[in-house]
């Protein structure tokens, strides 16, 4: 057995160990911060050192190949750049730190088990794992009103997800009798007419849905992000959902171009992305409408599923860089703006042209890439879902989503005119940004356009990835 | 239809001088806003005279897309980097060229926000020079927008009078726009089956059956229409027009309409030529409703600003008229209008501009008697009007003309019906002049200095445009000519 292949999983595990150390010793000699960033670099280091390994492990239950190499690439950077946001991790107790730090380990570790499972009881372990590590994070914030609630309905929700998944599971080792995705794959082509395979294939993608906030799993998002410190929020919004979709392209593959299939995804998604970003216009709090904004983000996804074919999981694959660039880029302004670990409102960001130009810029391309406005990722991102989408003759469907963008454009213009057109409330300093925070704004304004010009590179890695999947 | 490569790559220079420019001034610190603007100066100046270098190198006697450079992009979807100028496109470049360079000139003055100020500018004019040189679908799409989304700004943070309103609106109206054009773009691509973005590959003629080129040009039309302010999609143009501040209105109708127009031009005639053919008369309607609509809205306006919003959606239908005719004559005028329609509306908005600046009012009820105040200012705004009614002479009068005399042969009612509404037109602006530089002195005002020298160079540039195109009409019917006549030869 090819073990070097399981490196980045081991070396998480080995670090949740550190943290589990360090959460048994006296808080007022640790340095966690310190320890989670050197891990986390090296982490990112260790995921891109077998980013070209391959094999498969377990008893065929766990592939290592390009699709999930590249995921844990991009999850462990996402893990250290929020890392990066955790210097002043104000919204958790000083004590809790440790334990805070080791349950964000351990969920990466379960979204890259997740991206590299193939059977489908390991899938639902994995995912069981990250999930139980969120409900506990989202407790960690320090005392506030309705905190109980959001955690108790984000796992009721969560729970319940879950159960109609093993449920979905359990329809589909019925009429497949396997558990091997690859082997159900084959299976599948056959009996994918019948309804049991239908509605067992939908109720399975269930938990992933829950993940990524699909309609109707999406509930659990606005209270979940509202309540959770700003940096898990920023973890929730971004590594999660990488993997999400992750999974759910992995699984929608096996459904061989389901006509009933697509049209589940199709209404799912129409609903998804309508729902999203309508609910989004009404709101005041800045995550909260980052999470409605969400929702609608995971309808366009789905987009680059429905059409089932290399494109659209090419499309999709890219997208979930792009989700992680671009909402990465929100909430580090958000985070440094509410530099007490507070919820903002959308008016508290209030002449930050002024308080610090670049993470200003920075907020308006990210906004405008969420928007999927040209020339940034976002829009490549979008481009490729749709010309997917467009292949498979879904034009009614493209036609939706770019009308929903317009509905979209209204309110992250209106964060917008919050940042640049306002000044800034009497005695408030401009923010003090160091050294590091600038770099990482200029390189993700950097990223953000450069590859909206120039995403060849990353869109040949994307159709790699999606190449390995069939 | 031939093409020419470059042997310098002249377009791509065109787009980094912009590009090099906005990075220099987003280097250059705030507090220098006099370096900001020599930059700006000196960065629209070099783009200008490569545009005027390509007016006069163009060989007109082969004709085609000449000065060409293609660059494999993203080869996994069929896209290219593709830049090229025809007779339809030079026009606009040399349009561009000339409202950047002035626009730039006329915003010497400005003090709030100036790095930000111009480093939108450039980014917008990078987007508008990209659009008109550009042959790629995707790198199409790619510039409408790059050139769109800077003006939310520009005109709610430097703007005037209900100037959020007007930027929210203009916005989301333009990305609607775009919202049905992407789709419409993906729909051709995929429909081609030859998986590419590449212009001049997908207009060879079959590529299309005619009901998809039929059901395209509708959202090309209304998507760029949009921007082009066609009747009824326009509401978003006068407001945005008063809102704006003096360089973003003069690039704003100067140029950013025009893109519109060129967008029905490029994208959705010369790739559903069937589709332009099958709804030509419904776009004919459309825009004389926008002749018509303009003037009498027009009419009834007290603000300066609104006046010309109002009768740039009045001239820009004159444009739709010729595009409505599916003629030679029709396509040479209404190119020749675009042209001639920008410089005009910019030294319009730049003379009310500085008017503005001084009496901080538009009201034309609260101005009078200006051009005793200030003679100078006053003459370039009586020289715009005369433009926009269209006296011989000036650069308007030809393409009004031959769009007319085109539109008499295919549609004498709604000829007559435009031509009917220009003088209505012509007596209200002849109206405005006469409130706002003669008549009784209004005493508030009588302090004021008027244009300098120096503030006059840009105004004195548009002028002479306008009186040279004015006298040689040919100087730019010749060059048209030669896109239009293959064009039309071209059709099945």
């Amino acid at each position: 057995m090819n073990w070097l292949a399981f490196t980045p999983e081991l070396f998480y595990v080995a670090m949740a160990a550190v943290f589990w150390g360090l959460s048994m010793t006296r808080e007022d000699h640790r340095r966690d911060f310190h320890t989670a960033l050197v891990l986390s670099a090296v982490g990112v280091g260790v995921s891109l050192a077998s980013a070209g390994a391959t094999a498969d492990l377990f008893f065929e239950s766990y592939r290592v190949d390009i699709f999930s190499q590249a995921f844990k690439v991009l999850l462990a950077c996402g893990f250290f750049l929020v890392v990066v946001l955790c210097n002043e991790l104000s919204g958790v107790a000083r004590r809790l730190h440790p334990e805070f730090y080791l349950l964000l380990t351990t969920s990466t570790l379960a979204l890259m088990l997740l991206v590299s499972s193939v059977h489908l009881l390991t899938i639902y372990v994995s995912l069981e794992l990250s999930s139980y590590s969120l409900y506990v994070l989202v407790y960690l914030r320090k005392k506030r009103p309705r905190r109980e609630q959001t955690v108790l309905h984000y796992f009721l929700i969560g729970a319940s997800a879950s159960a109609i998944m093993v449920f979905g599971i359990a329809l589909l080792y019925g009429t497949t009798r396997t558990m091997y995705v690859v082997e159900m794959a084959s299976i599948l082509a056959s009996v994918i007419s019948q309804p049991a395979a239908v509605v067992g294939f939908v109720m399975t993608l269930a938990g992933f849905f829950f993940k990524l906030a699909v309609f109707p799993f999406h509930f659990w998002a606005p209270d979940v992000y509202e309540g959770a410190a700003n940096q898990l929020t920023t973890y929730i919004a971004t590594a999660s959902k990488a993997a999400a979709i992750a999974i759910l392209v992995r699984l929608t593959s096996l459904g061989h171009g389901s006509e009933a299939l697509a049209q589940v995804l199709v209404v799912l998604s129409i609903v998804s992305m309508t729902v999203g970003n309508v609910s989004a216009i009404v709101q005041k709090d800045l995550k909260r409408l980052l999470a409605y904004s969400s929702v609608a983000h995971a309808g366009y996804v789905l987009i680059g599923m429905v059409s089932m074919n290399p494109a659209g999981y090419a499309g999709a694959i890219f997208y979930s860089g792009v989700l992680v660039t671009l909402k990465f880029t929100c909430f580090m302004v958000l985070v440094k703006v509410a530099a007490d670990g507070a919820n903002i409102t959308v008016d508290q960001l209030a002449g930050l042209h002024r308080r610090s130009p670049i993470l200003a810029l920075a907020l308006m391309l990210s906004l405008f890439g969420l928007c999927g406005i040209p020339p940034t990722i976002g829009f490549i991102g979008k481009l490729l879902v749709f010309t997917a989408a467009m292949e498979k003759g879904y034009f009614t469907l493209v036609l939706i989503a770019m009308i929903n963008v317009v509905i979209s454009l209204y309110y992250y213009l209106l964060v917008l005119k919050a940042a640049y057109l306002t000044e800034p409330k009497a005695g408030l300093p401009p923010l003090a940004l160091n050294a590091g925070d600038s770099v990482l704004a200029g390189a993700l304004i950097v990223v953000i356009t450069v590859f909206g010009f120039y995403p060849a590179p990353l869109i040949h890695i994307a159709r790699t990835a999606a190449a390995v999947l069939l | 239809m031939p093409l020419i490569y470059a042997d310098i790559p002249i377009l791509s220079g065109i787009l980094l001088t912009c590009a090099a420019g906005l990075v220099l001034i987003l280097a250059t610190p705030a507090t220098q806003p006099g370096r900001i603007k020599k930059i700006g100066a000196a960065a629209s100046g070099v783009t200008l005279a490569a545009a005027i270098y390509l007016y006069l190198a163009y060989d007109r006697g082969i004709g085609g897309l000449q000065f060409a450079e293609k660059i494999s992009w993203i080869p996994s979807l069929g896209i290219s980097y593709f830049n090229a100028v025809d007779g339809f496109s030079l026009p606009m470049l040399l349009l561009t060229g000339i409202v950047f360079f002035t626009g730039v000139l006329t915003m010497w003055e400005l003090e709030d926000r100036a790095k930000e100020f111009f480093a939108l500018i450039f980014l917008l004019v990078l987007g508008v020079y990209g659009l008109f040189m550009s042959l790629d679908l995707f790198f199409i799409f790619v510039w409408y927008d790059v050139s769109l989304f800077p003006m939310y700004l520009l005109i709610a943070v430097w703007g005037s009078t209900r100037k959020e309103y007007g930027a929210m609106k203009l916005t989301l109206y333009l990305l609607a726009g775009s919202a049905l054009i992407l789709p419409a773009l993906l729909f051709l691509v995929i429909q081609s089956g030859l998986g590419t973005f590449d212009l001049v590959r997908l207009m060879a003629p079959g590529t299309f059956t005619p009901e998809a080129q039929r059901f395209a040009f509708v959202l090309f039309y209304i998507g760029f229409g949009i921007l082009a302010g066609v009747w009824p999609f326009h509401t978003w143009s006068p407001v945005g027009h008063v809102a704006a501040p003096t360089a973003v209105s003069m690039i704003h109708a100067g140029v950013l309409m025009k893109i519109g127009a060129f967008g029905v031009l490029r994208v959705g005639i010369f790739l559903c030529p069937e589709g332009w053919k099958y709804w030509a008369e419904l776009m004919g309607l459309l825009a004389t409703v926008g002749i018509v609509y303009g003037v009498l809205a027009g009419l009834r306006q007290t603000d300066l600003k609104y006046v010309i919003g109002y009768s740039s959606v009045s001239h820009m239908g004159i444009v739709g008229l010729g595009l409505a005719t599916v003629t030679v004559d029709g396509l040479n005028g209404a190119v020749y209008q675009m042209f001639a329609h920008g410089i005009m509306t910019a030294l319009f908005f730049s003379s009310v501009g500085y008017i503005y600046d001084k009496t901080h009012t538009k009201t034309i009820a609260e101005l009078g008697g200006l051009s005793k105040t200030m003679p100078r200012a006053s003459a370039y705004l009586i020289v715009a009007a005369l433009t926009g009614v269209g006296v011989p002479c000036l650069a308007s009068f030809w393409g009004e003309l031959v769009v007319f005399i085109s539109s008499f042969r295919v549609y004498p009612l709604y000829g007559t019906l435009a031509v009917g509404a220009l003088a209505v037109g012509a007596l209200f602006i002849l109206r405005v002049v006469q409130k706002t530089c003669y008549g009784p002195e209004n005493e508030k005002w009588a302090h004021l200095p008027d244009v300098s020298f120096a503030l006059g160079i840009p105004r004195m540039i548009l002028v002479s445009v306008i009186v040279l195109f004015g006298l040689f009409p040919s100087l730019l019917f010749d060059l048209i000519q030669t896109a239009s006549i293959p064009l039309m030869a071209g059709l099945p």
